[in-house]
């Protein structure tokens, strides 16, 4: 070996032996799903949040249990019925250099509804009016009527330049020539489906996030995500798949994050008068829906073994529900006991309803929508079995599924269901109000569930701008709701992170978001 | 030769034409796009004004005239999730998928041809049988099964190999591609040899069964008995008789991997066409479906075109009929 052969070996390994320090400035993160556009303004899709949040910043944010927190906006109230002040930071800066100021804020607001997609924006901006700006730092909003959960909207409300201008669109976004904003990392390229690249922004307003280029990497195959991190080509991955779950967790090398999501597995009874699909007795169809009977809904409900759900069918991955959010949401009940099981009691109360022997019924759900959608369906219709029900289950493709639903063909179905925004104005306005356009309620409530009782104190709810009398109301709402079993909530699914042990601190979220920014190395 | 040309380019502009109504209609009775789209906590209100933004409150016929209107004037559609222009969406694809399927037709040629050769000419050698015994393996196992096997072994395991993604693409002579570099072929090698071992089984039987015909046929003995060396005899003699059905197999497969190599690319994280299909599938992105779908049968076409032109040169008997 001459001379200088060695001295570049030396220095190659001196620089091996540096390269973890190196590579500790850099993350590669693992995610089964990615963004649609790098245009913030075009979809309400989780996963564009999950992943323009690293380059734009939201009005309001939230924090891991989905509680509001100052964003760009340090403060917020109301000061009368249909007006919002909101006070902004100040000392914030763009990617370009430019000030953030509320020129920007108002831009983005009315931005929404010119450029939005087929999942659209209009749903957090719904109830805006018209948009003030009252001096640099202060925002003010005016509404349709009273909006006691428009800051609850705003946190989805990515702010970008007014110099942006309303005829930007995906391309150029896309590009990365208009995907600036005040974010803790800028972008340096993204394709569809492809790697998001990131940087750190040296300007950010908040903690420097620890780690220099980031890149978000999507891996939509279960498998392949699992075989990433294994060969070390990413540091963490998401969704861990319930079949990898148990292996990953006794494996000492590894590490995982689990949290409950805000998803919540909800079986959907109709009751209109003619069910859709008919429920039969020895081949006859029942007089009138079986449905509309609250004893066979509870029937229903006490043949689920929730247990069994969570520690069996889904191997732990989630907590039982007794109503449709998790505890701590605004508008969660402490009221509601939680779920028995109790075959006996409901026997007798089938039996009670005119059905001792029990009857046929359709049961139709998701296969791919949410890890653990098709496991829980067929578990449900063996526990209906031991009821002494046929049920015919189905698992769909989401691509079926969600159009059919939409044309309420179902009788018995069940999907999942989110409170992306944190409260019960989200889920109990959209799946258990009695429909009503004008309102803009109950436009996913697909059983015709409707009840005067729940619509009258729900209302009374959406109509208070106290946040304590508001959140009592919405509580009762909740409580009647599901004393009522307008819907059957069965499991709170849980989402699992992974990575190799010791190398990284994370808090997993419940909205599944996968935060660059809050991850840190290991002490 | 003309005529027949014009005759097939008529032929495929009426496939073309019959799949596009085909798939229209099935989109269409699926369901709304919107419905599988819509955010949860959308309003009635939105949603009708996104149906209608969308077109789709309209009769089926007149969302398939309006698309056959924009594209006659060269518009195909823009993606309802990504909101760019299909055609830019899919040729953006196109590359990475047209590369990994270039890879695994060598890979399957270079070593199929040759050991179908050999396993026919010595078809009683230990070789031969452990590369029939191979062959049987490649199409029968699953691909998405040995794809993960092989992961474990190069990417998990050894760690000599990515587990998956396209890796660093450098441009030649104006082309961008991930063979112009030495990470976009440690990308490339194991996604194409797992997608190359179904077509690679195919001619190896292929070749072997020719192979064993041809070597008894009159022709052979004769070029042996003037004593010609078995390797000039099969290079310019059996090799040429048994193309035929080699090349229309080929020509089959080519087309099916360009359009379904979407299990491979899944597995091994491949940006190409296959898994962008399959998620505007599961999206009803109805505009990429319908324009992918067209250029496949358009590449279908194409390719059994091309395998009816290579026939004639191959074999003078076969004669296109409409020529003269």
């Amino acid at each position: 070996m001459s001379r200088t052969t060695l001295k570049t070996a030396v220095a190659a390994i001196a620089l091996l032996a540096a390269a973890p320090q190196v590579f500790a400035e850099d993350l590669v993160i693992g995610l089964r799903a990615g963004p649609d556009s790098m245009d913030p303004h075009w979809s309400t899709l989780g996963s564009q949040a999950d992943a323009l949040r690293h380059v734009y910043d939201t009005l309001i944010d939230v924090d891991d249990k989905l509680q509001l927190q100052p964003g760009l906006a340090v403060s917020w109230e109301a000061i009368d019925d249909t007006t919002w002040d909101f006070k902004l930071r100040e000392g914030v800066k763009f990617h370009d250099g430019t000030d953030f100021t509320a020129e920007d804020a108002k831009f983005s607001i009315e931005r929404i509804p010119e450029v939005t997609g087929p999942m659209s924006m209009t749903l957090y901006t719904k109830y805006v009016d018209s948009v003030e700006v009252v001096d640099d730092y202060t925002l003010r909003v005016h509404t349709k009527g009273i909006a006691p959960a428009l800051p609850n909207d705003f946190t989805r409300l990515f702010v970008v330049p007014s110099e942006t201008g309303m005829e930007a669109g995906n391309e150029e976004f896309n590009s990365g020539d208009k995907a600036i904003g005040t974010g803790p990392y800028k972008l340096v390229s993204w394709q569809p489906k492809g790697d998001m690249e990131l940087t750190r922004f040296d300007g950010y307003w908040g903690d420097a996030p620890v780690w220099e280029n980031v890149t978000r990497r999507e891996i939509p195959d279960d498998a392949a995500r699992v075989a990433a991190l294994r060969s070390g080509e990413v540091d963490l991955i998401n969704y861990v798949p319930a079949s990898d779950y148990l292996a990953i967790k006794g494996d000492s090398d590894m590490e995982t994050f689990v949290s409950d999501s805000v998803y919540i597995l909800n079986v959907q009874p109709s009751v209109v008068d003619e069910e859709p699909q008919p429920i039969t007795i020895d081949g006859e169809p029942v007089d009138g829906n079986p449905l509309q009977d609250l004893r066979v809904r509870k029937a229903l409900d006490l043949a689920i073994n929730r247990d069994v759900l969570v520690n069996i069918v889904l191997e732990g991955l989630g907590t039982p529900a007794n109503q449709l959010m998790p505890e701590g949401f605004f508008g969660y009940s402490t009221e509601l006991p939680t779920r028995e099981y109790d075959i006996a009691q409901a026997k007798e109360l089938l039996a009670d309803a005119g059905y001792p022997d029990g009857f046929e019924i359709d049961f139709t759900c998701t296969n791919n929508r949410v890890p653990g959608d098709a496991v829980v369906c067929e578990a449900l219709a063996q526990m209906w079995s031991r009821l002494g029900l046929t049920v015919n289950a189905q698992a769909l493709n989401g691509t079926v599924f969600f159009p059919a639903a939409a044309r309420k063909e179902y009788t018995m179905a069940m999907s999942a269901w989110g409170t992306l925004t944190g409260e019960a104005a989200y889920t109990y306005g959209a799946l258990v109000h009695t429909p009503d356009e004008e309102k803009g309620f109950g436009n996913f409530n697909r059983t015709m569930y409707s009840n005067p009782e729940f619509d009258e104190v729900f209302n009374k709810g959406a109509q208070t701008l106290g946040p304590d009398a508001r959140k009592k109301l919405y509580e009762e709402a909740s409580f009647i709701a599901m004393e009522d079993r307008a819907l059957i909530p069965t499991v709170i699914l849980q989402t699992v992170w992974a990575a190799e042990a010791g190398t990284l601190e994370f808090t997993p979220r419940v909205d599944q978001e996968t935060r660059a920014y809050a991850i840190t190395p290991a002490e | 030769m003309f005529g027949y040309l014009v005759r097939r380019l008529i032929q495929a502009v009426a496939v073309v034409f019959a799949m596009s109504i085909i798939v229209f209609v099935g989109v269409y009775a699926i369901g709304n796009p919107i419905d599988v789209l819509i955010d949860p906590g959308a309003t009635q209100e939105i949603r009708a004004k996104l149906i209608a933004q969308y077109g789709l409150d309209q009769p089926l016929w007149r969302q398939y005239f309006t698309f056959l209107t924009n594209v006659a004037q060269g518009d195909l559609g823009t993606s309802m999730v990504y909101n760019i222009p299909v055609v830019d969406l899919v040729f953006s694809r196109l590359p990475a998928t047209l590369e990994l399927v270039f890879v695994s037709v060598c890979i399957a040629t270079f070593v199929g041809i040759p050991a179908g050769l050999y396993a026919g000419y010595r078809p009683d050698s230990a070789a031969a049988r452990a590369i029939m015994a191979l062959s049987v393996l490649g199409f029968s196992v699953p691909t998405f099964w040995i794809g993960m096997l092989l992961i474990m072994l190069f990417a998990v395991n050894l760690g000599w190999l990515p587990s998956g993604g396209r890796g660093d693409v450098a441009s030649f002579l104006g082309i961008e591609s991930s063979l112009f570099s030495a990470d976009g072929w440690s990308h490339v090698i194991m996604p194409a040899l797992n997608l190359s071992l179904f077509k690679m089984g195919l001619l190896i039987r292929l070749t072997r069964a020719g192979m064993v015909e041809a070597m008894q046929t009159d022709y052979v003995k004769f070029a042996r008995a003037q004593g010609l060396p078995d390797g000039q005899i099969i290079r310019q003699h059996v090799l040429r008789n048994i193309s035929i059905p080699i090349v229309t197999v080929f020509g089959l497969e080519l087309g099916s991997t360009l359009a379904f190599a979407v299990v491979t690319e899944s597995v091994f994280t491949w940006p190409g066409v296959g898994k962008l299909i399959i998620d505007s599938i599961l999206q009803l992105d109805r505009p990429v479906m319908v324009t992918y779908l067209i250029l496949v049968v358009v590449l279908f076409v194409l390719i059994n075109l091309t395998v009816d032109l290579i026939y004639a040169r191959l074999d003078p008997r076969v004669r296109l009929k409409g020529g003269a």
